[in-house]
């Protein structure tokens, strides 16, 4: 059955059980991964992927059910369950499925040529890959992951007040792990690269960097545990930002579980911080050009110069609020209600290059890789204490690697203690991205 | 869900091109998952997860397909594609299918589709008050329920053919407690094997004004000093720390290929003698517990380490033949999208014999970690982190003053030899694991432990 017909029957079974408003959301997704262990295939994977969100009306509520099974038969239980979960809302804001915004950009997140890409032509790549990561130095022992994956998605939002939207988008993204070892030593990183130009990528280039990084880590020393000046680097900075980024939505405010609460006009960060929410970047991993209530999508400034002037929000915490939406209504998928989340939101860079800001640091440590952040990490009080992997900065050098350490500090304090920000703007497999950040000090531990 | 000879089609075709195993994994899911906050039910969402993984192995490669459309075409175009990366002329022939059936080690009595929301409505408000009630500090109480029946039928070239019903049941407790400009939170996830049965007969006076005392304790914490110290850490979730420091680096997924520090040590002393480390999926009705694994083996009791002496791993069939040894019924997956692997169901260090009044008696200067919080670790180094929720300082035998923003780092082999006490009150925790197989219902557990040092990361430096 198609998704056109699935629709028609379902609005009309929903209308005559007494259903007063309808929507579909609805995402189809093409898979392809590979993983390459020792020059041969280890992992291959290839799906067709997807599923249909209901929304409707019922006595004045909105119910939601979803199912990846698209048939007739799945029709009474998308129906009942979605009937059911309305009667035991307590929420008393109305809402309501949405007519459509006055315009949509048109845009194009679809790379055709990506699409032509064969399979063969990309198991070679990565298999290059490999064969030049094991080259690359005799201390590198193995490859943890050495990935490639490309993806494609539709979006189709369709609802019985005549709206019918749909976004298209591919990637193709590498994921690199690799352990060297030297003596008694092992260490291991990762990188990864997004893409929608595959004849752009260079397996030599790709294979040193993340060889290099996992290098670098050999010969670790220990520090002082104290308080030091921080260079925290553009993936680490972004994997930070991407931790708090709910913060930032008005659902979380009005939860009363965000600090930026009331903080409209307050400057909550340094005058060098600039945030913004652009849902056109052409290589990002959330472009588009509808929300998931409809809303046409535009580009947001969050934080001007250090002040807060927006939150994000969807349509009913705008309600509250007494303002207009945002655009940014979200849903991670089919599967989950409409909530309220960023598209791709960044830090604006600088013209400082990253050299410059190492330059300028007369004794402190740059940060690479944070981890531990879904535990270690509090949303509420903004406190964080995180594992992270780092180099000793002397004279505005890199002097060694640092044994594995924690920082901890307040990531609202940490705002206001951004003194620079570089010019390397990055997105870490994130929706979220940060240029390199300088942070007057946050306290490190060291193993 | 999919007739017999739809499968065996489907598993014909997958080794059409010469692989030497094939598999299929259907699933029909179905979830409800219920927030509230602030008193009042905020969304209930219902679902239907359905889709088809269709797995082809060839000596050392495995190849994994998997597809929302149930048509024939559409599996069949699936098992195609999975038999495209293998070259090479058919080797097998499918053997008859033969049904096996599952022996029920988790008993569900109340199926969560039998039961109407406004029933599980009512738990959560039981939830809220009673966390809410707790202390005047409390200033929001998140509750979230979830519950799921997930149907499979498992099919091999082996001939084997098997089906099973996992019922899932969850509420999660977060408490905020706000003093001024201070907020600190308290979160407590009791869940099971079982169906609303669960919910029914859950201490909620206990998980409730437990995730609300940690947030108040909290508003009167200190600033954890950092540096290395003695760690007591506490039963029940306290495990997430071998869990993290030693489970992972024990999977067969880091272990095949040679990429983790226990791999070839087999045999061989790798923690103190009090360690006996265990991983099972037969207790009855845990969180992690299962009847059969995702290859569709047999749940069983695996000893990892005992007395300090390196067992065995957590194998899954994959792995198992790169290894040349046997599947441990350790195959596990998020679902249909994911090949299985390697992973743990529920795992446990072994009680020993000191009670924790002597265990914290005898420690002069040290952290308590009552109740542990989420953490990471790479298999590769077996370098971990974790941050404690609730933690104290001890001094001179005793408890003293609440800490706050704890992390503990380290080595897991490194900090396994350092276990120098192992307490007699072992208590298992429910908790999500995230890995390559995606993300799997799992219990860690311990008795009361200490740690002789560990490498403290606080907010106040030394």
């Amino acid at each position: 059955m198609n998704i056109e017909e699935f629709q028609s029957k379902l609005f009309d079974a929903a209308h005559s059980s007494g259903f007063t408003e309808t929507e579909i959301y609805y995402e189809k997704k093409e898979v392809f991964g590979c993983q390459i262990y020792q020059g041969e295939i280890d992992q291959y994977e290839i799906a067709e992927d997807g599923g249909v969100s209901f929304r409707g009306i019922f006595n004045g509520k909105m119910g939601y059910a979803y199912s990846e099974k698209i048939d007739e038969g799945s029709i009474p239980f998308l129906l009942e369950s979605a009937k059911e979960n309305t009667q035991i809302l307590n929420e008393e804001e109305r809402e309501e499925v949405f007519a459509g915004s006055s315009h949509y950009e048109k845009r194009n997140f679809f790379s055709e040529s990506l699409n032509k890409v064969t399979i063969p032509e990309k198991i070679k790549f990565i298999q290059d890959v490999e064969r030049e990561i094991l080259a690359a130095d005799p201390r590198i022992v193995a490859t943890d992951t050495c990935q490639i994956r490309t993806e494609a998605l539709t979006r189709f939002l369709i609802n019985n007040k005549g709206l019918s939207l749909s976004d298209r988008v591919n990637y193709l993204y590498l994921i690199l792990e690799v352990i060297a070892k030297e003596a008694e030593e092992t260490k291991s990183a990762y990188t990864f690269h997004v893409t929608k130009d595959f004849h752009s990528l260079d397996a030599k280039a790709i294979a040193q960097k993340v060889v290099d990084e996992t290098l670098s880590q050999l010969g670790a020393r220990n520090i002082a545990s104290k308080d030091y000046p921080i260079l925290l680097r553009n993936d680490a900075a972004a994997s930070l930002l991407y931790t708090f980024s709910a913060n930032f939505s008005a659902e979380n405010t009005q939860a009363g579980i965000s600090a930026l609460k009331d903080k409209l006009g307050v400057a909550i960060a340094a005058d060098k911080i600039t945030i913004v929410d652009d849902p056109f970047l052409e290589d990002g991993l959330a472009s588009r050009t509808f929300d998931s209530e409809g809303v046409a999508s535009k580009k947001l400034t969050l934080v001007d110069s250090g002040t807060l002037t927006s939150l994000l929000h969807n349509r009913k915490t705008a309600e509250k609020d007494r303002t207009e939406t945002t655009g940014h209504a979200h849903k991670d998928s089919y599967k989950s209600a409409v909530k309220v989340g960023p598209s791709n939101l960044f830090i604006e860079p600088s013209t400082t290059s990253f050299e410059n800001l190492l330059a300028s640091i007369d004794e402190g440590v740059l940060i690479t890789n944070l981890s531990g952040l879904h535990s270690g990490t509090n949303l509420v009080s903004g406190d964080f204490s995180v594992a992270a992997n780092g180099f000793y900065v002397k004279d505005g050098k890199i002097q060694y690697p640092v044994n594995l350490m924690t920082i901890a500090g307040n990531f609202y304090q940490m705002l206001h203690d951004v003194e620079e920000v570089g010019s390397d703007l990055t997105f870490p497999l994130l929706p979220v991205g940060s240029p390199s950040l300088l942070i007057k000090s946050l306290s490190v531990t060291v193993e | 869900m999919l007739s017999k000879s739809l499968i065996e089609d489907v598993l014909t075709a997958a080794l059409s091109t010469g692989g030497d195993f094939s598999e299929i994994f259907v699933e029909d899911r179905f979830t409800n998952n219920i927030t509230l906050q602030s008193g009042k039910i905020e969304t209930s969402l219902s679902g239907r997860d359905f889709g088809i993984g269709i797995r082809v192995f060839k000596g050392l490669q495995s190849v994994y397909a998997y597809t929302t459309d149930h048509s024939k075409d559409g599996l069949l175009k699936a098992a195609k594609n999975a038999a495209q990366a293998i070259s090479g002329n058919n080797l097998i022939q499918l053997p008859p299918l033969v049904h096996e059936s599952v022996e029920t080690v988790h008993p569900v009595q109340v199926l969560p589709l039998e039961v109407e929301k406004a029933r599980k409505a009512a738990i959560m408000k039981q939830a809220y008050e009673t966390a809410k009630n707790y202390h005047s500090s409390i200033s929001q109480v998140k509750v979230r329920l979830m519950d799921e029946e997930q149907n499979v039928i498992i099919a091999n070239s082996e001939g084997n053919w098997i089906e099973d019903k996992r019922v899932r049941s969850r509420l999660a407790i977060q408490a905020i407690a706000v003093r001024h400009n201070q907020m600190e939170t308290g979160f407590y996830g009791p869940g099971a094997h079982q169906g609303f049965e669960f919910f029914e007969n859950l201490d909620m006076n206990h998980y409730a004004s437990e995730a609300a005392r940690i947030a108040v304790t909290m508003l009167d914490a200190s600033p954890c000093p950092g540096g290395k110290f003695p760690v007591i850490i506490d039963n029940e979730f306290g495990g997430v720390i071998f869990h993290e420091a030693c489970g992972h680096g024990l999977e067969a997924t880091a272990v095949a290929k040679n990429n983790s520090v226990f791999a070839g040590h087999l045999g061989e002393k790798v923690a103190p003698e009090i360690v006996t480390y265990i991983d099972d999926g037969t207790l009855p009705n845990e969180w992690g517990s299962i009847n059969i694994d995702d290859e569709g083996e047999k749940a069983r009791k695996n000893v990892l380490i005992e007395n300090g002496i390196l067992k065995g791993y957590l194998i899954d069939k994959f792995n198992a033949r790169r290894m040349g040894m046997e599947s441990t019924g350790s195959g596990r997956r998020e679902s249909f999208r994911f090949a299985p692997t390697s992973r743990m169901t529920n795992t446990y260090i072994a009680p020993g014999k000191s009670t924790p009044e002597e265990i914290i008696a005898n420690t002069e200067y040290g952290i308590y970690a009552k109740y542990m919080g989420g953490g990471q670790v790479s298999p590769a180094t077996g370098d971990y982190n974790f941050a404690v929720m609730e933690a104290y300082e001890v001094k001179n035998g005793k408890l003293g003053k609440p800490l706050k923003g704890a992390t503990l780092i380290g080595n897991g082999p490194k900090t396994l030899q350092l276990v120098d006490m192992v307490g007699n009150n072992l208590g298992h925790g429910a908790g999500m694991c995230g890995s390559l197989s995606g993300s799997i219902p799992v219990n860690v557990g311990q008795p009361m432990i200490r740690v002789s040092e560990i490498t403290v990361g606080g907010t106040k430096g030394e």
